[in-house]
């Protein structure tokens, strides 16, 4: 429909006086066009009397591509035009002919009638344009807040979709949570803020009163994470800011800046900047409370199992110690009169009541220090099979008459552990399926190397665990039903502490079905870098001493 | 490990340091029914008191005292005497075990303890002030093994163990000091050198591959377990028997 390709003038942002003489030139070429047309029409050799309507298309093509003013403009300077050339006498505003008079008069109405109707429907389908445009850029920005999983995410994307729709050169968006000022996006990260601290504030009243912006001199607001180069941070341009509120809470600002020279942003430009100050506003407000609705949850998690924590560790201490208190008062009561070997019993009874409650203590210590993140493993090369026969050895005792196979080989790369870690966890390991796999239960321990890590499986021949359980059982306080008659459950933190200890050493551990029956547990952990061997050195001691 | 209190010379003249009233009591009054003379202090100002009054024979540490660090007292006693000292420490603070050997001490027990343990401990180090592992020969003997320092030989049940300088002067070391709990860094320094202390890995590479070499030559097992780690902190050679 339109007459010419638009080159949309308020859109293309010509400096005031280029834009003038772009104008002024395009009027001077449709008139000259059209006197050429109205000459060549009127002259002796075509003879078409009155020519004059010529001139209505350049007040079209005026109005059309420049506007309304403009048309008007060429429509006088063609009435003035015609007059001169046209009209007896020529060269003269005089008209002899008061029948031309009227002519010209009707012709000039005629002018500016069409030239206006010409401008108003380039105008309303620039506006139309421009409506669907500002639309189609607030659809965006909705679906990016309402989308993505949280304001840091968005906010980049709603700054480069602005950026991309506004004359604007930069947009970055600043919130201000608790006083703090954070930049949450920004076009041009590398760049550093503009100094100015003239900043052109939007102003919004409620009502219909259209926003407006208004120059404003503010004090530097601080934004912390980001150096700022003052002295050769000069900006030419404009620094606008668009305030986010939401519930009358201040969320941060909008802000961006136009390239020096660049006028007030248009009603477009400023409509768009507002309404995505406003949804951002509510989506900032959005994250903050579900972050904070998170938090709440988290802490009221925290306090159940410290609950539950607390109630199991204290009837788990309370009992042995109970047991303790009862047997040292039977020995002080000096009512009653206690033989050697009933005291010796007494005495027995509380040493191991106090064993015990040594244990508890110490898991409970164990895993306070993995729960504080306070392990601080010194990883060193250990020889796995060394540890592993320190602790059968030294648990052979309650591991009771049953099938022990320890399967390491000679030539297994060394593992990189701590070696205290390494102990308590093959320790609790090892505790486990004594206390839950009665005596001829086997026992089997064996490790393999796998690329740069090395697996530890060690496996009993009781009872096993369901599919369900095995996946729980690392966690603290989960407790199996006892499966050996009269033992003696601990605290159900021993494969949690397990966990915690081969983690800390940057090992996993999982629970697996055993082709035992029973239950696998198979830690993995990395191996270290095998010594130099000393092969260059001589193979026999035997050699006299100078 | 009981029965050891009543095969050695009683009578021997203790130092307890230590603040808890009713520890030291019990401590105390158990080491006395067993035949020693107890003298007990309660912080490192009176400890150090009594070391210079009574020189006792073995020194019982605690680390933690109310006016000071036990490791002071470990320090002011090496400056003058080689007597044995025995820290009793509290469970899971490897580095200050470390810390402890390395200024001087000589063994620890882990609170909670059982006093048969302690007694036990208390006496080997008293057995081990009577004189050096190695014979007039110059032969160190620990049950089957042997080892001819000269000829700088390890032999099991007279056969030769084929050991490399390294192997030989790692069990040589430990060998002279049984039931002594050795530091990795004591031992690094002996054998690699004062460069290698904190080569923690060489020892437990060599440890097992000492270990190995033993239990090839003494199937029946006894020489396997010779070596003892005390995980994080260093090794002992068993007593011999």
């Amino acid at each position: 429909m339109r007459p010419l390709p638009r080159p949309d003038l308020t859109s293309i942002r010509l400096p005031p006086r280029p834009r003038l003489v772009a104008m002024a030139a395009l009027i001077a070429a449709v008139l000259g066009l059209a006197t050429v047309v109205v000459a060549i029409l009127e002259s002796t050799a075509v003879g078409i009397q009155d020519a004059s309507p010529a001139y209505f298309v350049a007040v079209v093509v005026a109005g059309s591509v420049l506007g309304t003013i403009p048309a008007i403009v060429t429509a006088v300077v063609s009435f003035v035009v015609y007059d001169l050339l046209f009209t007896n006498p020529h060269l003269t505003l005089v008209v002899s002919d008061p029948k031309e008079w009227l002519d010209l008069v009707l012709f000039l109405v005629l002018a500016v009638v069409v030239g206006r109707l010409s401008a108003l429907g380039t105008e309303r389908a620039a506006e139309a344009s421009r409506r669907a445009a500002e639309s189609s850029a607030l659809f965006a920005i909705s679906r990016i807040l309402a989308t993505a999983p949280d304001i840091e995410t968005a906010a980049p994307q709603v700054a480069e979709r602005l950026l991309r729709d506004g004359s604007l050169d930069r947009i970055w968006i600043v919130s201000e949570r608790g006083g703090r000022h954070q930049v949450v996006a920004d076009t041009r990260p590398e760049a550093p803020f503009p100094a100015s601290t003239i900043v052109t504030v939007l102003v919004r009243t409620p009502g219909d009163t259209p926003a407006h912006w208004v120059r404003a001199h503010e004090p530097r607001p601080p934004e912390p994470n980001r150096p700022t180069e003052p002295s050769r941070a000069q900006h030419g341009g404009t620094i606008l800011r668009v305030r986010m509120e939401a519930d009358g809470v201040p969320i941060g600002s909008l802000k961006a800046s136009q390239p020096p020279g660049a006028a007030e942003p248009d009603r477009v430009t400023t409509r768009l900047l507002a309404l995505a100050a406003d949804q951002l506003a509510l989506a900032i407000r959005r994250d903050d409370l579900r972050r904070e609705a998170t938090e709440v949850e988290i802490a009221r998690r925290a306090d159940a199992l410290k609950t539950a924590l607390l109630d199991a560790v204290s009837h788990d201490l309370r009992t042995p110690l109970a047991s303790i208190r009862a047997a040292a008062g039977s020995l002080v009561d000096p009512d009653i009169a206690v033989d050697a070997a009933s005291a010796r019993a007494t005495a027995a009874a509380i040493d191991a009541e106090a064993d015990r409650l040594d244990r508890l203590v110490r898991e409970v210590l164990d895993l306070s220090r993995i729960e504080a993140g306070s392990l601080r493993p010194e990883l060193e090369p250990l020889v796995l099979a060394d540890a592993v026969a320190q602790v059968v050895d030294r648990l052979r005792p309650i591991l009771g008459p049953r099938p022990i196979t320890v399967a390491i080989p000679d030539e297994l790369p060394p593992v990189r552990a701590d070696a205290v870690l390494l102990d308590g966890l093959l320790s609790n390991v090892v505790e486990n399926v004594a206390r839950h796999t009665a005596a001829p239960a086997a026992l089997e321990i064996s490790a393999g190397a796998e690329g740069d890590r090395i697996r530890l499986a060690i496996e009993d021949g009781g009872p096993g665990v369901s599919p369900a359980d095995r996946d729980r059982m690392f966690e603290k306080f989960h407790r199996l039903p006892a499966a050996v008659e009269g033992s003696r459950r601990g605290l159900g933190v021993g494969l949690a502490i397990v966990r915690g200890m081969t983690e800390a050493m940057g090992g996993s551990v999982v629970a697996q079905e055993s082709r035992l029956g029973g239950l696998r547990i198979e830690v993995e952990l990395p191996a270290a870098a095998a010594l130099p061997s000393d092969a260059g050195e001589p193979a026999r001691s035997g050699i006299p001493t100078p | 490990m009981t029965g050891a209190a009543a095969t050695f010379p009683t009578g021997a003249h203790l130092l307890l340091v230590e603040d808890d009233d009713a520890m030291r009591g019990a401590v105390a009054a158990n080491l006395a029914a067993h035949g020693y003379r107890i003298v007990e202090a309660a912080d490192v100002a009176e400890a150090i008191r009594r070391w210079d009054a009574e020189r006792p024979d073995v020194i019982l540490l605690d680390l933690g005292l109310p006016d000071g660090e036990g490791t002071t007292i470990i320090r002011r006693v090496r400056r003058e005497a080689t007597t044995p000292i025995l820290v009793l420490s509290a469970r899971g603070a490897e580095p200050d075990k470390v810390a402890a050997l390395d200024a001087g001490a000589d063994d620890y027990v882990t609170k909670p303890f059982g006093l048969a343990e302690l007694r036990a401990r208390v006496a080997a180090l008293l057995r081990r002030t009577a004189g050096p592992a190695a014979d007039r020969e110059g032969a160190i003997r620990h049950g089957r093994l042997q080892i001819d320092v000269a000829r700088r030989i390890a032999t099991v049940d007279g056969e030769t163990l084929e050991l490399t300088p390294r192997e030989y002067e790692l069990l040589r070391t430990m060998l002279s000091q049984p039931g002594r709990l050795l530091t990795k860094a004591r031992l690094l320094r002996a054998v690699w050198g004062t460069a290698y202390a904190d080569e923690g890995h060489y020892l437990h590479v060599y440890v097992s591959r000492l270990r190995r070499k033993l239990a090839a030559a003494d199937p029946d097992g006894s020489l396997r377990e010779l070596i003892v780690a005390e995980p994080g902190v260093g090794y002992r050679v068993a007593e011999p028997p």
